[in-house]
């Protein structure tokens, strides 16, 4: 996999480059602003954009218009972008109507490494992982989901946003320390609680859940 | 004597009965002068006699357009004083004239009388002359002060920005750095489960400081104010208390930081009122942006009964006027609460 970072902290941007690198991952280009972003993406083609959302110099979201731009150029492109807080308004705008190759988390989930280059790695591939958090504000968000949400156990809801970090059940298990069947009961669960049509593909799923967080907004 | 000023018809009308009976005496008594053979005109001092009330007249009514108190008072004294100054010029003029006196006797007398006037202005005038000058010096500390609180209202709402960038680049980015080693650490000791559990236990810590520091650094700036402004930074708190508060704006303008700040601290202390204490099944926010500034309305159909001088509301009310702002509350019982700020912008 080929990936370019876009980031303005040295320190950040050596430890993402040095933790990659040691797991055979190519970084091909390491950038510090948002118009580098995009020129890297131009010369190197990569698979994936890991982008910091505060870039210079607005030092605002300059990192993820330069994100969504990147994609509009290259629809094929996965596109991380990391944060220090989450955002559902930004998750909202990065989703916008393609969400395969999307993800948005927050920086610190880096340091659970296995689930951070799982999450590159479906990224890549065109899959959507969401940060448990943007989950946690979308149902809070949401009337109806709120009812929905009460009726989920602490389990159910712990499942739910690991779900939406788009983690196959057996990566769900591991975390949570219980049976992949357990995850599967939980699941079947939360789709009955929250009125979706199961589905067993990690990607689809977490696309369900999204549009219905989404929907009535 | 306010009928002379005022107009009134009555003045009107005896004033000009008045102006006609002189006219006439005047004229009479000239015809009289005529017809006796003429020779010294003494006629003239009649004029004069006569022209005397006109004088006064005229003079009054100009006096007592000034407004009442000390300038009126000065302003009567002056039309006496012209008015007797009038008298002798004239008097002089006729003396000269009809008896051919040559020396200007008048002289001291009007000295005099102008000294007196003088006198007597400066004695009437000089603390309205001084309150003006402390008017002046008043409105120029005044003036000097909003300037000052202006500045350092910016100052700060500037410094916390930089205190937040600070955090963010700084201590924030150090523990995020931190957990990226401990997870490449935790990688390589797969077969030590007591080294791994350690090193897990090290991420949790740094997570919750991670966590904590995020909290903080939001309640400093909150991330979405800064870079999109008021109404996105509402729109996602007002989701966060998840009331299904409906959210209107006339407005996308951006602010001044600290003005932006203190509208969504309000709004975020009224919506957390509004969640905890009122019951309510509807709430709104309002912003407004036309001149002479902004105005946000909070309410909610909930039951009531805010203290206006409670704690929360004194925080509110101190925020909202240390940019002139002003703060409304109105919660009767059983009948919801509305919250009005209004902060003026340039």
């Amino acid at each position: 996999m080929r990936v370019v970072i876009a980031e303005d902290l040295a320190l950040l941007r050596e430890g993402l480059v040095a933790l990659l690198r040691e797991n055979e991952i190519d970084v091909v280009a390491q950038v510090e602003d948002g118009p580098g972003l995009l020129r890297a993406i131009a010369g190197h083609r990569p698979d994936l954009a890991i982008v910091d959302v505060r870039l210079p110099p607005t030092f605002s979201d300059e990192g993820l218009r330069a994100a969504i731009e990147a994609r509009r150029r290259q629809p094929k492109l996965g596109v991380l972008v990391l944060s220090q807080y989450v955002e559902t308004a930004y998750a909202n705008e990065l989703i916008g109507e393609n969400t395969a190759g999307i993800g948005y988390l927050l920086k610190e989930r880096i340091g659970d490494v296995r689930a951070f280059l799982d999450a590159l790695q479906r990224v890549a591939a065109g899959g959507t992982v969401l940060d448990r958090q943007v989950v946690t504000q979308l149902l809070a968000a949401r009337d109806g989901a709120r009812n929905a949400l009460s009726s989920l156990t602490g389990r159910e809801r712990e499942v739910l946003e690991l779900m939406a970090e788009g983690r196959s059940n057996t990566a769900i298990a591991e975390s949570m320390f219980v049976t992949p069947g357990a995850v599967e009961k939980h699941i079947t669960n939360i789709f009955a609680k929250l009125d979706l049509a199961a589905c067993d593909d990690d990607h689809r799923r977490v696309l369900a859940v999204l549009v219905y967080l989404r929907v009535a907004r | 004597m306010p009928t002379l000023a005022a107009g009134l018809s009555v003045g009107e009308y005896v004033r000009s009965v008045m102006f006609r009976l002189a006219a006439l005496i005047a004229v009479l008594l000239s015809a009289i002068w005529a017809l006796d053979g003429q020779g010294y005109f003494w006629p003239a001092w009649a004029w004069l006699g006569l022209g005397v009330p006109l004088m006064l007249d005229r003079t009054a009514s100009w006096a007592w357009r000034h407004p009442p108190g000390a300038v009126r008072r000065v302003a009567c004294v002056w039309a006496l004083v012209s008015v007797a100054a009038v008298i002798l010029i004239l008097t002089w003029l006729l003396t000269w004239l009809l008896a051919g006196v040559q020396t200007f006797w008048p002289a001291w007398a009007l000295l005099g009388l102008g000294t007196a006037g003088s006198a007597y202005s400066l004695f009437a005038l000089h603390d309205r002359v001084l309150v003006a000058h402390g008017r002046r010096a008043l409105r120029a500390r005044v003036e000097a002060l909003t300037r000052a609180r202006h500045q350092a209202v910016d100052a700060q709402a500037a410094e916390l920005r930089r205190i937040e960038r600070d955090l963010h680049d700084g201590a924030q980015a150090r523990l995020v750095a931190l957990t990226m080693q401990l997870g490449r650490a935790e990688l390589r000791v797969e077969r030590e489960p007591d080294l791994r559990r350690l090193i897990h236990d090290a991420q949790r810590e740094a997570h919750r400081a991670i966590a904590e520091l995020r909290d903080l650094a939001r309640g400093i700036v909150p991330p979405l104010l800064a870079d999109r402004g008021l109404l996105a930074a509402v729109e996602s708190l007002a989701a966060r208390y998840g009331l299904g508060t409906s959210i209107r704006s006339d407005t996308q303008r951006r602010l001044a930081p600290a003005i932006e700040r203190a509208a969504y601290f309000v709004i975020a202390e009224a919506l957390t009122n509004t969640a905890k204490h009122a019951s309510a099944t509807n709430s709104w926010v309002q912003l407004s942006d036309q001149p002479p500034g902004l105005v946000v309305v909070v309410g909610d159909d909930g039951r009531g009964g805010a203290d206006p001088e409670g704690s929360g509301l004194a925080g509110l009310r101190a925020r909202v006027e240390a940019l002139d702002g002003s703060l409304r509350v109105l919660s009767p019982a059983g009948q919801g609460t509305v919250l009005e700020v209004g902060i003026p912008c340039a």
